[in-house]
């Protein structure tokens, strides 16, 4: 099937099959090697990607539901070689260890400051509820998020 | 890694029960696959076809009316955000912003929810007290039936391989109906879900009102989700300035009916006091937000709504 | 020189690596892709114990796109056995599967759905036999064995001396023993005793295993692995494939976690064997379940007894331990064995008895897990220690802290004096949580220490180069698992070598390329590798001294580095012209090499521990009393580190050792039901999500410079980890009455001992 996403600002043309996940046709399709497959289930979120704005499990999506839509992978958050304010304060806070968890764990904190702004530490919490990160202690991740929300309103938006 | 299938795109619930008649076993309905990719994934289920619902006209919407009608489409994260469902039962969205992740609650649907009859979901217990019915398609025709029908078990419903499920209907509870939703487990799914409405009479005054009306569903614990006659019958005429004794008297009823096993969740006895316990919170919660009081009271590993 | 105060060392600077991974640029194994590359898919055993009669391969060997299908009977060209501690393991099941998720045979195709539909198509005949699930089961008396015969032993040194049960599912036993702990314990005025079980848990790195293998026209084989250590890795391959070590590359980008469940070879025989069958280069990545069939925690019953003086002194500890190692032995023995030498905890026992053995039963090997043997031994004493401290009406902080070791104390004879100073740590723990200040009435309080030792003996080596330019490449083998190691050695070359820190490029470890490094498990890496980092960077500026000191005309100890540049009092030479001189053009470099190899010594596990490492955490939790759900509200961890070489890291580090430790404490079990493990996913194997982390969490250091690492550092990283069951536990018992002796503490279990509770209070007599 055909399908036409604009995957981080640039309009794509794909043929792909009905049963292709997004996760795949991300990776081994656009070599976009940033969202990870790791609990295949929807539980981990190591394979966020936003898809129209929204958080979605890649290992768990119909790339052909992509067509048409805006997708978002980790690739695309920073502006050229500028970081988003998210990423900034994933460096500074020590948010970032394996590495694993972290194009999800930015890309779900991306989706929420859009709708939420100020989010408080609780609604931080909630929002990453599917975001497992076994390394850290949440702690420097949730840090990191509340953080960049407090540097502005720039932390929702992005390309 | 999903093995192939064909993807059906019908535009009318004709088409797409047509589709489902044809094919037989051999098509599944899909409408986010949140559930269905993951057994498909897991190999559980091998549809050779999948006959997406998404596009069928109304199946995205959430209608008002004398019900308040959810598409089998809709999803939890439309659910949770939108202001119809906020203004007739607030606690429909509040529930809905607790089902899974944000990721499944932004792809996954109501319709899918149900139809799957997963036991350790959160909807159908809630929409037990909502009187929900569901609305079924098929070429035959079009029949309604309640969702304590439509749930047969676990991971099994009334809904023929021809059918589909278009929508469900819950009925908004009356004025002066407080409630009170409360999930409990440590896995990703709830171990326990509890949802309560208590409807006063409305003669007394504020704080000391009688109950003329009580609901109480249990799920998760047994095969499928409950409505609990002996237990609200406990709470009948009980007072909502002093809802103590009727709320005990309540979850030890609750306890009783319910139907666990032992299972990963936990052992049969554990989650049948869970039962007690919680259907107790859920009611003094219900009971307070009647005296205008929102508890802040939190529980481990529990969810309130 | 040494008095200079540090530009670089010991600030909390950002991983040298943050920028590749948060713009997801970091590159994994499963993202590497090769020309003609194959993927491969694994079929494993249904049984937790089966003869397998017949595999057949033939009509998945037909499928198109299918390069290679193999089954065990068909890896005839190598010695299929490997393992660490013993060679038990073979690569693909022989005549015998022994736990439910064995490999028993093997698929690379063009793509991962052609292999994963042709394993539908390999038929295997099994015949069940009778499975030993459990430590009971194994140990009862005509248990039915895991192994019939007694496999050769493996490549790991220590285990030079395995002492297997013959004829009994026990594949080893260590005695350790001092003075005459039973004669102590008959004359002691308190004695505490109790078994305590910790469960088999699996650590869940988000990346699970991956291997990506390439023979090359010459016969040499490459490995991108998901590694710890490569040089196992290597050194396994070339046993079983009979080649010398230089033949075999394991090259290891950015590992997604590790926390020990990818030391040793886990995947690599099989992926390396299975391209060469297809004679193209496979992929083999293993999913999260399979990860789960694996490796996992050696789950372990600890019996101990202890024993004081009315003053409070201990005098004695009796330990029996049995852990349970699975199907295959992989580093199982030594767990065992170095999890028991420490059983005596950081305090002074003049009377030891230490006994314990591996037990292979018929489930998931059992394997390193951060903390090696230590968590299921600490679990035990530490919670016995509160137990003492109420029977002898003591606090428990004080109790603890007068049976300290001191510093430079001997543990054992020929190891390591004790190093560090716990009374500190101790100190600024129980202060930290407010020890003697009031607590809410439904809050409990409860601390635990910890001691380890690090793997010794070992070796570390180290390569520097200084280039023409002044910048710095760091050749080493300690594996980026998302602890920080390339920041640390970064950092490291950066202090002695005075450049930026953005000067140094510290390379992936590549077995052709950097030097020998045992392995990045043991928290061993900082003052190891790190070591050898620094002596490497030692060499290097040496040599530029001697370059400057003869170009200047000057004797070298008029000259010192600063800022990139050699400088005397009034001249001063940039790293690129000192080298530009000493060579006579722009071109060539200077190449400093570090080796740390302490080599054997009479410590009882034949090396003596390079650190100790020495942490205590206190727990402040409060429970839900109906329902049985603990939630620990707050949590401080302070580590006897030396020196935090960075905190930032460190601290995230042990943040997540605290976090990791709340997943056995509280949440995390495999569960086995009719030998089959009921949850092998994340749907039913709950990890901590962000929302079960202490709204309260600090993990502080203490900080004494007396580490033998870089700059006085010690290891650290385990140390968070293993104080937090106890000191979880011990909390609950001071707030309840209730003492478990069983983890986790699910909601149900703590919900049965509140209900059966006796109202004298848990640690009464």
């Amino acid at each position: 099937m055909k399908i036409r996403p604009v995957v981080n600002g640039r309009p794509r043309e794909l043929e792909v099959e009905a049963h292709a996940l997004l996760l795949d046709v991300l990776r081994d399709g656009l070599d976009l090697k940033g969202a990870k497959r790791s609990c295949d289930t929807q539980v981990c979120g190591a394979c966020t990607v936003l898809v129209d704005g929204l958080a979605v499990s890649a290992c768990t999506y119909l790339a052909v539901e992509a067509d048409g839509r805006a997708v978002l992978t980790i690739e695309g958050l920073a502006d050229g070689e500028t970081l988003h304010p998210l990423q900034r304060a994933f460096v500074e806070a020590g948010a970032v260890q394996c590495g694993f968890c972290t194009s999800g764990m930015l890309l779900t904190a991306r989706a929420m400051l859009a709708e939420n702004a100020r989010p408080s530490r609780g609604e931080v919490l909630h929002y990453l509820r599917g975001s497992l990160c076994r390394c850290t202690g949440y702690r420097k991740i949730v840090d990191a998020v509340l953080a960049a929300a407090e540097n502005g309103p720039a932390a929702g938006n992005g390309q | 890694m999903l093995r192939p299938f064909t993807l059906h795109r019908p535009a009318s619930a004709d088409e797409a029960c047509a589709l489902l008649a044809g094919l037989g076993d051999d098509a599944a309905v899909y409408a986010g696959g949140t559930e269905l990719l993951l057994l498909m994934k897991l190999g559980l289920l091998r549809p050779r076809h999948l006959v997406d619902v998404k596009r069928i006209p109304g199946f995205g919407d959430i209608l008002d009316g004398p019900r308040l009608a959810l598409g089998a489409a809709v999803t939890h994260r439309a659910v949770e955000q939108s202001p119809l469902v906020r203004a007739r039962c607030a606690l429909v969205g509040a529930v809905a912003r607790h089902v899974a992740n944000v990721r499944v609650r932004n792809v996954g649907t109501v319709g899918g929810n149900l139809a799957f009859a997963d036991p350790h979901s959160d909807l159908a217990t809630l929409f037990l007290t909502l009187d929900a019915t569901i609305e079924l398609v098929s070429p035959r025709g079009r029949r309604e039936m309640p969702l304590d029908e439509f749930v047969r078990g676990p991971w099994e419903t009334a809904r023929a391989a021809d059918e589909l499920l278009a929508s469900v209907r819950l009925a908004p509870w009356p004025g002066l109906s407080y409630a009170a939703y409360v999930k409990f487990g440590v896995h990703e799914r709830p171990t326990l879900t509890v949802a309560v409405v208590l409807a006063l009479d409305g003669t007394a005054a504020h704080g000391s009102a009688g109950i003329r009306d009580a609901r109480i569903a249990v799920g998760c614990v047994g095969p499928r989700p409950v409505r609990l006659a002996a237990a609200e019958a406990a709470l009948t005429r009980a007072s909502i300035g002093d809802v103590e004794a009727a709320a005990r008297a309540a979850g030890d009823a609750a306890a009783e009916r319910v139907d666990p096993a032992d299972d990963l969740y936990g052992s049969a006895d554990y989650k049948r006091d869970m039962v007690a316990v919680f259907v107790r919170r859920a009611l003094r919660i219900a009971a307070a937000r009647a005296r205008g009081v929102e508890p802040a009271e939190r529980f481990h590993h529990a969810v309130v709504a | 020189m040494s008095a200079r105060p540090l530009r670089v060392v010991g600030r909390p600077v950002p991983r040298v690596d943050a920028l590749e991974k948060v713009t997801g640029r970091a590159r994994y194994v499963t993202d590497l892709t090769m020309p003609g590359m194959v993927h491969a898919k694994v079929l494993r055993s249904p049984y937790a114990h089966a003869r397998v009669t017949r595999v057949d391969v033939t009509r998945a060997r037909a499928v198109p796109g299918v390069v290679a299908a193999l089954a065990g009977a068909d890896v005839t060209w190598c010695d299929p056995y490997y393992g660490p501690a013993y060679r038990d393991r073979p690569v693909l099941a022989l005549d015998v599967a022994r736990y439910e998720g064995e490999p028993v045979a093997a698929v690379a195709a063009v793509d991962e759905a052609t292999a994963e539909a042709a394993l539908e198509l390999i038929d295997v005949d099994y015949e069940p036999l009778t499975a030993v699930m459990t430590l009971e089961q194994a140990l009862a008396p005509g248990a039915p064995l895991v192994h019939a015969g007694q496999p050769p032993a493996g490549h790991f040194a220590d285990l030079s001396t395995l002492r297997p049960k013959p004829s009994t599912n026990v594949c080893h036993q260590f005695h350790f023993a001092r003075g005459d702990a039973a004669a102590a314990l008959a004359g002691a005025d308190v004695v505490v005793e109790d078994a305590y079980r910790f469960p088999p848990v699996q650590h869940v790195a988000l990346e699970a295993h991956a291997v990506l293998a390439a023979w090359d026209e010459s016969g040499a084989l490459t490995l991108w692995a998901s590694t710890q250590n490569p040089y196992s890795v290597r050194v396994e391959l070339a046993k079983m494939f009979d080649v010398p070590l230089a033949r075999i590359r394991v090259v290891v980008p950015h590992l997604g976690g590790g926390f020990g469940s990818k030391t040793y070879a886990k995947l690599e025989p099989l992926a390396a064997i299975l391209a060469r069958a297809a004679g193209r280069p496979v992929r083999l990545a293993a999913s999260i379940p399979e990860a789960f069939q694996t490796v996992r925690r050696c789950a372990s019953r600890v019996a101990v007894r202890v024993g004081f003086r009315r003053d409070g002194s201990l005098v004695a500890v009796e330990c029996d331990a049995s852990y349970d190692v699975g199907a295959y032995a992989d580093i199982g023995p030594r767990v065992v064995q170095k999890g028991t030498y420490t059983a005596t905890g950081p305090y002074r026992v003049p009377h030891v008895t230490l006994d314990s053995r591996a037990v292979y039963t018929n489930t998931t090997p059992g394997g390193a897990f951060r903390g090696f043997g230590v968590p299921q031994l600490a679990w035990a004493l530490e919670s016995l220690f509160d137990v003492a401290a109420a029977r002898l009406d003591r606090d428990p902080v004080d109790l603890r802290r007068q049976n300290f070791l001191a510093h430079g104390e001997e543990f054992a004879p020929g190891d390591t004096p004790i190093d560090g100073k716990l009374e500190e740590s101790l100190g600024r723990a129980a202060e930290a949580i407010g020890w003697t200040q009031a607590r809410a009435a439904d809050r409990g309080r409860g601390v635990a220490a910890m001691l380890k030792a690090s793997v010794a003996p070992s070796v570390s080596e180290a390569i520097v180069r200084l280039h023409a330019d002044g910048s710095v490449t760091v050749l080493a083998s300690a594996v980026e698992m998302g602890q920080g190691a390339r920041t640390v050695l970064a950092q490291i070359a950066a202090e002695v070598l005075c450049v930026p820190l953005d000067h140094v490029t510290v390379v992936q470890p590549d077995t052709a390329v950097t030097p020998y490094d045992q392995t990045t498990s043991s928290s061993r890496s900082t003052a190891m590798t790190g070591r050898a980092v620094q002596v490497a960077a030692e060499d290097v500026r040496e040599q530029l001294l001697a370059a400057a000191a003869q170009s200047l005309g000057l004797a070298v100890r008029e000259l010192e580095l600063a800022d990139g540049a050699v400088v005397a009092p009034s001249r001063r030479l940039t790293y690129a012209e000192t080298l530009a001189l000493k060579f006579g053009m722009s071109g060539g470099e200077l190449i400093g090499r570090g080796v740390i190899a302490p080599g054997r010594t009479a410590a009882p596990l034949g090396g003596s521990t390079p650190f100790w490492e020495m942490a205590v955490g206190a727990a402040e939790v409060s429970v839900d009393e109906e329902t049985g759900a603990v939630r620990v509200e707050r949590y401080v961890s302070v580590a006897d580190v030396g020196r935090a070489i960075n905190p930032l890291t460190l601290e995230g580090q042990d943040e997540g050792g605290v976090v990791q430790g709340l997943g056995h404490t509280l949440l995390e079990e495999m569960l086995y039901a009719d030998g089959h493990l009921l949850n092998g996913t994340l749907l039913v194997y709950r990890v901590p999500r962000a929302d079960d982390s202490p709204a309260e969490l600090e993990c502080r250091f203490v900080e004494n410079a007396d580490g033998s690492g870089p700059f006085g550092s010690k290891g650290a990283g385990e140390g968070s980890l293993i104080p937090v069951s106890p000191a979880v536990a011990n909390a609950l018992a001071r707030l309840t009455g209730v003492r478990l002796r069983e983890l986790p503490l699910t909601p149900e279990r703590v919900w049965r001992a509140l209900r059966s509770r006796s109202p004298q209070g848990p640690d009464a007599r």
